[in-house]
């Protein structure tokens, strides 16, 4: 059995927006969702530093019951988006197709705030943890809440790939489509890092910028930190055709590998290798019709990186198409950065507009590809890659197609 | 009624979200909404609340039978040594 695979529900949160409208409109208008904060643990500790964080967030919890109370912010975030994900769908689990839907749901780490919290009740306070603290910290709590939530009984586990985690989570449940294990899908990321202790673990790694993310400048100076949830309702493209479903797009590729080579360093053979990959099912293209959502992270490594693969990929190609980081907006997500994503790559098919990399000044040699600097831009996009390239050398690239 | 009857009641009813009227001695346990996380809930915020440790092993079954909250209370103040 060979399904065509679509996405029929979208859902999202990060700092530039509470839900998919929004995030998309502050996409458009090349919001920047950076500021400098401060994160404390008790009295004693805190970090300040430049970070993309969601406010307002805690105001909006009781309208996800009681359930969520009790959960991890990552898991919060998660459900707030698939919330949004199958109102936008329209789609009836109660109808039979829970039976046969997958819940996948990726992220990086899990419930860092539960974890960062039992830690110092524990060791400065001599106190117990909380007794649902596992619950709250296991990275499939997602993805285990929305089988509750929602009534789905198909395949539902959660994907670790560091900064892959999202769009391997949507390029496996579309393959389940694909191969009959499931009917429809409940597909994306979570991650909520924003804590004392997971930012003074970052800024172990000499890796963050202290100011701005600025992707493929030639000042950039690293990654800037987010957090979100984005959620995809992936369907059978017959079936979603049959109920009148809107769609969004084809899931027309899906390309995952592994540099095999370096826990750090991108490798231009890795990323160009996924890309082919995803590039392999999706029939002729014309390069003007093609957006690049990049990872982009803004690194000195990644972006030459990744321009290198981009060339190796498309040849000439590559001078036609156009890329944008919309990291530059909302933040690394890290596990969920493929998510969102995601989530902006289809909403520039659907509007025919290529949302922007902003913070960008100054040209450099080593990314020589049109990155739709600082402003969106009005462009038809008939096919669009989202780019994942993780810690630990893990790809994963998705190819959405106009149907 | 003791004063740890009273913060015991006031702990359960936090978690009685099935209830529209205050929790009492001879309530049923099942008429409380609580689920499979509120047992271990209550017994936390018991002990954090009255700082008194209350060993309990959910495998133990040690809260036997309970019908009512009054079982409920005098099963975590037994555990607890405050019968």
């Amino acid at each position: 059995m060979s399904r065509r695979v679509v996405v029929t529900g979208l859902g999202g949160i990060c700092a530039t927006g509470a839900n998919v409208p929004e995030f998309w409109d502050n996409s458009k208008k090349a919001v920047c969702g950076v500021s400098v904060r401060t994160l404390k643990a008790g009295d004693e500790y805190s970090i300040t530093l430049p970070i993309a964080p969601i406010d307002g967030f805690e105001d909006r919890l009781a309208e996800f019951g009681r359930d969520m109370a009790r959960a991890d912010r990552f898991t919060q975030l998660a459900i707030a988006a698939a919330d949004e994900a199958v109102r936008d769908a329209g789609v009836d689990f109660a109808s039979g197709l829970g039976r046969r839907t997958a819940a996948i749901v990726g992220t990086g780490i899990g419930g860092q705030t539960t974890f960062d919290a039992a830690y110092l009740a524990m060791l400065k306070h001599g106190r117990k943890p909380h007794p649902l603290s596992i619950l709250k910290i296991i990275p499939n709590a997602p993805a285990s809440h929305m089988s509750i939530r929602y009534g789905l009984n198909g395949p539902a586990f959660a994907i670790s790939s560091a900064c892959a985690s999202g769009a391997h989570a949507i390029g496996v449940a579309a393959d389940m489509i694909r191969s009959g294990a499931a009917d429809a899908a409940l597909a994306g990321a979570s991650e909520a890092l924003l804590t004392y202790g997971a930012m003074e673990t970052w800024k172990a790694m000499h890796i963050m910028s202290d100011e701005l993310c600025r992707p493929f400048s030639k000042n950039r100076k690293g990654l800037i930190i987010g957090e979100g949830a984005g959620v995809l309702v992936l369907e059978d493209f017959a079936a979603a055709k049959k109920r009148g479903a809107k769609i969004y797009a084809e899931l027309a590729g899906f390309g995952m590998n592994a540099d095999g080579k370096d826990m750090i360093n991108p490798a231009v053979e890795g990323a160009a290798g996924a890309m082919k990959t995803a590039l392999s099912t999706v029939g002729a293209f014309d390069p003007a019709g093609v957006y690049i959502n990049a990872h982009g992270t803004g690194t000195l490594l990644n972006d030459p990186t990744e321009s290198k693969a981009i060339r190796d990929v498309f040849a000439a190609g590559a001078d036609s198409l156009v890329v944008s980081s919309t990291k530059s907006m909302h933040g690394h997500l890290l596990g969920a950065a493929g998510a969102i994503e995601a989530i902006a790559t289809l909403k520039a098919m659907e509007t025919g507009v290529v949302p922007p990399t902003i913070n960008y000044d100054e040209p450099d040699p080593a990314c020589d590809l049109d990155y739709c600097p600082n402003e969106a831009r009005e462009q038809r996009i008939d096919l669009a890659l989202s780019n994942s390239f993780a810690f630990g050398g893990l790809n994963a690239v998705l190819a959405f197609r106009r149907v | 009624m003791s004063d740890m009857d009273q913060q015991l009641l006031a702990i359960i009813k936090e978690h009685a979200i099935g209830l529209t009227s205050d929790p009492t001695r001879e309530t049923l346990v099942t008429d409380l909404g609580i689920d499979s996380f509120s047992i271990v809930e209550i017994i936390y915020e018991v002990e954090e609340k009255l700082g008194i440790e209350v060993p309990f092993n959910a495998n133990e079954n040690a809260l036997g039978d309970m019908k009512t909250v009054g079982d409920l209370i005098d099963a975590v103040k037994k555990l607890a040594g405050k019968e």
